[in-house]
């Protein structure tokens, strides 16, 4: 927040823009969170003596140039944008309105799924060469908090949990449970050499084929 | 179009000193949509709910605001004013200058009344109707257990003139609780007699329920029997599944072998004990028997009112010298403080220690050793019976019901009720009931309590065949909702669901039926998606906004 | 600042509260402001906010004691929003206008009257300070 009150510092009047798909669903850019965001900047500013208007705006999904297109007419009226969008959206959104300074408000961390309400776990790294066939559809990637390919590092704690945090599961004893339920333990045998973590060059960038 | 917001004051008859109602008044007829005001003295009496109607008509409002007492009181009545007038009950919004402004606070008031006013006209501008529907509901009642609790919930169904259908996973009703009858005070088996005669009771044993779906009123329930399958409707499901005990000894009882064998003979639980008290071909009657009870951190009821009644039939029946090991007799149920007196005095001894007694195989008999808190020492009481500690637990079964239903269970495992005060026998989810054992340590009374309120409950709920049910009161907008799940993870009450409105894509739809409307997913959307008529974010917003325009 | 404190008030504990605080004459300051929820669940991070933006000096959110919440989890979550927003305050350096939340029974107007002086007191003192 402070980073984001520190480079709103200089304007009067400001679109928080959030995005109505992935950060709507894991609850950090929907209409709620740019409610909030803008509640609490003018809260901020006003605290300090000042003023800052803020207009709210969802796009549907603010990865896609047409749907951010629609909010032209909203971010001419301001002087800065403030993105809830991923990194990906907030690029869309630079790109498409030039003249305007566009913020990001969110820290884009990872691809994860929802444990229970409100509670997200990483579960793929998008590391661009999938491993998954070979670990009964558990990344140890990134599930293993050392990303280790040929088992578990040694210090597993009682009930399957990892060292560094005893609140994780042990990616390696979930492998290795699941490929037993699936009489599939050989493949725990075989030793796999280390990853080549630049299958995907960055940029990455995939053309589907044409249909 | 801009409201046209009628304001009816009441001064309560006079009641309301310290407001000037004259003023008031002026001050209120100028916020913006303001059509009327009308200040009725008795709108507690017919002639006063008559003149605002009548004043409704008149005036043709479409929205209206009572300055009065509490909404607590009066919304349902002055609601109906409305509804007779032509209008939604939903268009109303009270202002409570009487109880949270005239009576709360000295001297005058009267700006702080008109600030309460502005802020329900606020909110009145911004309400909206909500239509109303009757949906038809099946009158059976499904009762699962077979015990005390559910046979006794099924006689009193069919008093009240309801179906309903005893679902039991053992062969028999009354399996666990025969042997429990003598303890509590009942006779099972007269009860089932009465149960196989009543045409309003269907009796399927040896029967589990597989799945359930749907909503209070709409229940769709398939029961496995035999390897068979049986699909039916229902009303309204009672769990009535009851508990189960186990001994508790305590730790640091370390036995050899011989004395594993002794401990197992004359350690006992409650039950184990009135069998012995029932058998006429006991070999040899116990000369001192110990009991030990309460030391868990639970209600001990059960416990307490087992071990008054075996006490005193053992005393009875054997005359032997008994030594009672509690922390408290719990006395709060009907006619224990009675039985506690009764055994007293025919020489039943209660020691009071705080911890758990150790205990001690000691030359073929058990030794309880504890210290007295009275006496400030320990006393050793060697004795050839010992009725141990029971811990309750709920039966093996529970978990798995409680995941089919969709209901919460409390930290023990026991089904959680809805509110420990409030609702005691209905669990979160409308239309599933909970009675007796299955929710925590009942005595029998309670139980008949519980059974009571459940059926009446029950009654209400199903006897016309139909309920009003408030359409869409609170909604999703299909346009909004991005189906994260959030509102239904979080539903107290398990009513929305992921459906398609006209074959839209999924979104969360919410069951008219089963909703309670507390706003908690409206609260969590993250998409803003859900709107509750009454308490929308709009109309909760203008009521704050009043206040900075004072 | 307009001296207002807004409390949300569930309707099945704060709310009756309130009204047997009026009943039996028991006083509150006059600031308090009541706006009525069917559950304190209802009462979302932007509802306090918003108050405060609107000049509130506090904002207090009254449910149900733990676990006899009418709606089972809404007081537990209305505690954790009450949090959280007074973590965004913190965020922004806003402190002396408190989101509290306080748990009672309908039948403790007593509490209720607590909370309200209480909050008023800790708006007093943190003004006075500075």
């Amino acid at each position: 927040m402070e980073e984001i009150k520190q480079a709103m510092a200089l304007y009067k009047k400001v679109l928080v823009a959030g995005c109505g798909t992935c950060v709507t669903v894991c609850w950090a850019g929907g209409e709620k969170e740019v409610g909030i965001l803008a509640s609490q900047l003018r809260l901020a500013r006003s605290a300090e003596g000042s003023e800052i208007v803020t207009l709210e705006a969802i796009v549907e999904r603010q990865c896609e140039k047409e749907m951010v297109a629609e909010l032209k007419d909203k971010v001419t009226e301001v002087e800065a944008v403030l993105s809830l969008a991923c990194g990906s959206g907030v690029q869309v959104m630079a790109e498409l309105f030039e003249d305007k300074p566009v913020f990001p408000a969110v820290n884009t961390t990872f691809i994860g799924m929802p444990e229970k309400e409100g509670l997200w776990v990483e579960m793929c790294g998008a590391c661009g060469d999938c491993f998954l066939d070979r670990t009964g559809g558990i990344c140890p990637i990134v599930r293993c908090a050392k990303g280790l390919l040929n088992g578990p590092c040694g210090g597993t704690r009682k009930g399957g949990k990892c060292e560094i945090d005893p609140d994780k599961d042990c990616a390696w004893v979930l492998v290795y449970r699941r490929l037993e339920k699936q009489g599939r333990l050989d493949l725990m045998r075989q030793y796999y050499t280390p990853k080549n973590f630049r299958a995907v060059k960055r940029p990455g960038r995939v053309q589907a084929t044409k249909a | 179009m801009e409201a046209k917001i009628g304001v009816f004051l009441c001064n309560c008859g006079g009641g309301m000193k310290n407001i000037d109602f004259d003023a008031a008044g002026a001050k209120v007829a100028k916020i913006r949509g303001v059509a009327c005001v009308d200040l009725i003295s008795d709108l507690c009496l017919e002639e006063g709910r008559e003149k605002m109607a009548a004043g409704i008509r008149a005036e043709n409002l479409d929205r209206v605001v009572v300055a009065a007492c509490s909404p607590e009181f009066k919304e349902h009545v002055l609601g109906q004013v409305l509804e007779n007038a032509g209008l939604d009950g939903h268009l109303l919004c009270m202002a409570n200058i009487r109880e949270q402004c005239s009576w709360a606070h000295e001297g005058d008031v009267t700006e702080k009344a008109v600030e309460l006013m502005n802020m329900a006209v606020n909110k009145a501008r911004l309400l909206q109707p909500v239509e109303k529907q009757d949906i038809a509901v099946d009158r059976e009642v499904l009762v699962v257990g077979g015990g005390f609790s559910a046979v006794a919930s099924a006689l009193q169904f069919s008093r009240v003139g309801l179906r309903s259908t005893l679902l039991e996973k053992e062969v028999v009703l009354g399996t666990a609780t025969r042997e429990l009858e003598g303890l509590h005070g009942f006779d099972i088996c007269s009860m089932i007699d009465a149960v196989e005669g009543d045409t309003n009771i269907e009796i399927l044993t040896s029967g589990r329920m597989t799945t359930a779906k749907g909503t209070i009123g709409d229940f769709t329930v398939t029961i496995t029997k035999e390897g068979e399958e049986i699909s039916r409707k229902y009303g309204a499901i009672v769990l009535a599944t009851g508990y189960r005990t186990e001994l508790a000894l305590g730790s640091g009882l370390e036995l050899r072998a011989d004395e594993e064998a002794i401990s197992r003979a004359k350690i006992v639980s409650q039950e184990q004990l009135f069998g012995m008290l029932n058998d006429p071909f006991i070999d040899t009657k116990p000369k001192t028997i110990g009991f030990v009870f309460g030391f868990s951190d639970e209600n001990s009821r059960f416990p307490t009112l087992a071990t008054l009644n075996n006490a005193l039939a053992a005393k009875k029946e054997w005359d032997s010298e008994i030594y009672v090991f509690c922390k408290d007799v719990e006395v709060d149920s009907e006619g224990v403080e009675k039985l506690y007196r009764e055994a007293r005095e025919c020489g039943v001894v209660f020691l009071k220690c705080e911890v758990l007694p150790r205990i001690a195989v000691d030359n073929g008999r058990i030794a309880i050793e504890a210290e007295d808190v009275f006496l400030g020492e320990d006393t050793i009481v060697a004795c050839d019976l010992l009725v141990a500690e029971e811990l309750l637990f709920p039966t093996e079964g529970t978990a798995a019901l409680s995941s089919l239903l969709n209901i919460l269970l409390d930290s023990r495992g026991f089904y959680q009720d809805e509110n420990v005060h409030l609702y005691p026998v209905a669990s979160e989810k409308k239309g599933v009931f909970l009675v007796g054992g299955c929710r925590g340590d009942l005595d029998t009374g309670r139980v008949l309590t519980d059974i009571s309120s459940a059926v009446m409950s029950i009654d209400k709920l199903l006897l016309s065949g139909t309920i009003t049910v408030e359409i869409e009161r609170v909604k999703a907008d299909p346009q909004k909702c991005v189906a994260c799940l959030t509102c239904i993870r979080v539903c107290p009450h398990g009513a929305i669901q992921l459906g398609r409105v006209d074959g839209g894509k999924e979104i969360a739809v919410i069951v008219d039926l089963a909703c309670d409307a507390c706003g908690i997913c409206a609260a969590v959307c993250p998409a803003k998606a859900i709107d509750f008529q009454g308490y929308r974010d709009d109309q909760l917003l203008a009521q704050i906004e009043a206040i900075e325009e004072s | 600042m307009n001296g207002r404190i807004i409390a949300f008030c569930c309707e099945h504990s704060a709310y009756p509260a309130a009204d047997l605080a009026g009943k039996l004459g028991l006083h509150y300051p006059e600031t308090l402001r009541i706006i009525r929820v069917p559950c304190a669940g209802r009462v979302d991070v932007i509802h306090m906010l918003r108050a405060l933006e609107k000049g509130a000096s506090a904002v207090l959110v009254l449910g149900c004691e733990d676990g006899a919440c009418h709606h089972i989890t809404g007081n537990i979550r209305a505690r954790e929003r009450v949090k959280h927003c007074d973590m965004l305050l913190r965020e922004i350096g806003i402190d002396g206008r408190p989101v509290v939340m306080f748990n009672l029974s309908p039948n403790a107007p007593h509490k209720f009257v607590k909370a309200a002086n209480e909050i008023t007191k800790i708006i007093k003192e943190s003004r006075e300070a500075r």
